[in-house]
């Protein structure tokens, strides 16, 4: 038992007391370097009732919502490709895993180059295409940040979701396959009775872990626009940083935080509730 | 059984967009990283007309990125070694004792999977601060264990369930003592479990970006993600050695990943399965 007490002071020193300590901080007035006096509600009514909060929640859904989407259909198609028979499987499941392989950091450093108006890749094939007239400024215009980063985002983790239905798939029995064509089922009533009732289960575990990650992304916005031009991709993880570490407001840094909480356990009821339903459906 | 033609066209074809895909991105890294400064902004060419290193050059003796790569190499080491030896331990101890609170420990890491950084980084940097740990690598490489321990812990509980306790038991029958036989059978027979673990703390630091932008603030304790990201905040183009760096970043991973690859998958099939 002994052997357990570093881990157990871990937990409780790095993880249940931080944990406390941000919810007390979020009723406190806490600033670097001062004790800090307890506040009551006054950090949320100034979140609540700052235009910023609301624009960060709305940015944080549409990203988690459309990465997730991305994320799945992309990493669904690619373990159907590579659960066929194809001559070199093994070398392009290991390539298609890269993205996933490669430091995060290193990865949005890639893609704000491969974005840049001036000198960046995608901007030069599609005028060497004929596809636009002059170049566009990926990240830094409002209508196409947002999707900048989501597809950033969604190249870097759709490895994941790959590897892990891959690996679903091929605890399926192939005689389901086979008795399915003898009664001349199409690839499509296939994939839809015997595939993905057989992947339920890696489905939901994958869903929750990854919509908890996605909503709490950080390196995609801080290292591709900072959460511009104009707060158009400003999420919460974002605006905790902007409030708690640039402007030192603690207190508000953690009530912004804490709000999220109820919409993180929310969210992850949500899917685990759909995908009980469908199971049992 | 071969598959039919229309099939077999549409998984190459779709292979082929994927490939095409993932190797873009990766080949412009390296591209920009090997061309000179005129191939980049000057004359646009896909390929590095003349190759040259002196990105990487420059990027060492200008951007002084060696000191950086020892901090993140010091942090990535110092966390690790710490973080098997507690992990092993702990594991061993909850898959082998039976006591109460054993469950809760199990709860914590479960929750701490679920919790996100996000919440716990406001109050890790009062705390750090607080500590007088402001803007060093020790306060890395305390954090850091945050996460690598319960992940590892979870990890090598699968291990050791999957080493049946019978053969630690016949060597204590023949005289070993608990711990005797804790480091004669159970550590050597788990080692492909302990090394997946060993390398997934490392990458972890490594990788870590969100702790180490926080707490460190200059040059000297910058770890390589927070470095190159300063590099690229302000307006100069030196994506160069923005990508020269960033490919000395992930070699490092990547080959650690591909050596290690048969032990990393055992590792996290058995954490999986068993866990």
């Amino acid at each position: 038992m002994g052997l357990l007490l570093p881990t157990v002071l871990l937990l409780i020193g790095l993880v249940l007391y931080p944990f406390f300590y941000a919810i007390w901080l979020a009723f406190s007035d806490k600033a670097v370097g001062s004790p800090g006096q307890y506040v009551g509600l006054r950090n949320f009514i100034y979140v609540l009732g700052w235009p910023q909060f609301s624009t960060a929640v709305m940015n944080t859904v549409v990203f988690t919502v459309c990465a997730v989407a991305i994320k799945f259909g992309l990493g669904m198609a690619v373990a159907l490709v590579l659960n066929q028979h194809i001559r070199g499987r093994n070398f392009f499941r290991a390539f298609l895993l890269l993205p996933w392989v490669m430091p995060a950091f290193v990865v949005y450093l890639v893609w704000r180059w491969l974005y840049d108006p001036l000198a960046g890749l995608i901007n030069y094939a599609l005028m060497d295409l004929g596809l636009i007239a002059g170049p566009i400024a990926f990240l830094s215009d409002r209508s196409t940040a947002m999707a900048s980063v989501i597809v950033a985002h969604a190249w870097r983790n759709f490895p994941f979701y790959a590897i892990s239905f891959l690996a679903g798939m091929q605890t399926i029995a192939q005689e389901l396959y086979d008795s399915a064509q003898v009664d001349g089922a199409s690839r499509v009533q296939q994939f839809r009775h015997i595939t993905l009732p057989g992947l339920y289960h890696i489905i939901g575990v994958v869903l929750l872990l990854t919509t908890i990650q996605t909503a709490n992304a950080f390196e995609p916005v801080y290292l591709l626009t900072g959460g511009g031009p104009s707060d158009a991709t400003m999420v919460y993880t974002m605006l905790v940083y902007v409030m708690g570490i640039v402007n030192l407001h603690l207190g508000q840094a953690a009530a912004v935080s804490t709000l999220f909480l109820p919409l993180l356990v929310g969210l992850v009821l949500v899917v685990t509730i759909l995908l009980q339903r469908k199971a049992n459906a | 059984m071969r598959e039919p033609l229309s099939i077999r066209v549409t998984t190459y074809t779709l292979l082929a967009i994927f490939v095409f895909l993932v190797a873009v991105p990766l080949f412009w890294m390296l591209a920009t990283a090997l061309k000179t400064n005129k191939d980049l902004y000057e004359d646009f060419s896909y390929l590095p007309t003349r190759p040259t290193l002196q990105h990487f050059v420059r990027v060492i003796t200008r951007e002084d990125l060696l000191t950086n790569i020892r901090n993140s190499l010091a942090v990535a080491a110092t966390t690790t070694a710490v973080t098997v030896v507690v992990s092993a331990f702990a594991a061993f101890s909850i898959v082998r004792y039976r006591y109460r609170g054993r469950d809760w420990v199990g709860r914590l890491i479960l929750f701490k999977y679920l919790l996100p950084t996000a919440m716990l980084f406001v109050p890790l940097y009062a705390i750090v601060v607080g500590l007088g740990l402001g803007n060093t690598l020790k306060s890395l490489m305390l954090t850091y264990l945050s996460f690598t321990v319960p992940f590892c812990t979870w990890m090598l509980m699968g291990y050791f369930r999957s080493i049946p306790p019978e053969l630690e038991e016949h060597a204590m029958v023949d005289g070993c003592t608990k711990i005797g036989a804790l480091f004669r059978i159970l550590f050597p027979l788990s080692a492909p479990g302990i090394v997946a673990s060993a390398i997934f703390s490392f990458t972890l630091a490594w990788n870590e970006f969100l702790l180490a932008l926080v707490f460190t603030s200059d040059h000297t304790t910058m770890t390589v993600p927070i470095k190159l990201s300063m590099m690229v905040v302000g307006d100069q183009y030196i994506w160069g050695q923005l990508m020269a760096g960033a490919v000395l970043a992930s070699v490092p991973i990547a080959i650690l990943y591909f050596l290690a690859q048969r032990f990393v998958v055992q590792g996290l099939a058995a954490g999986a399965v068993k866990g």
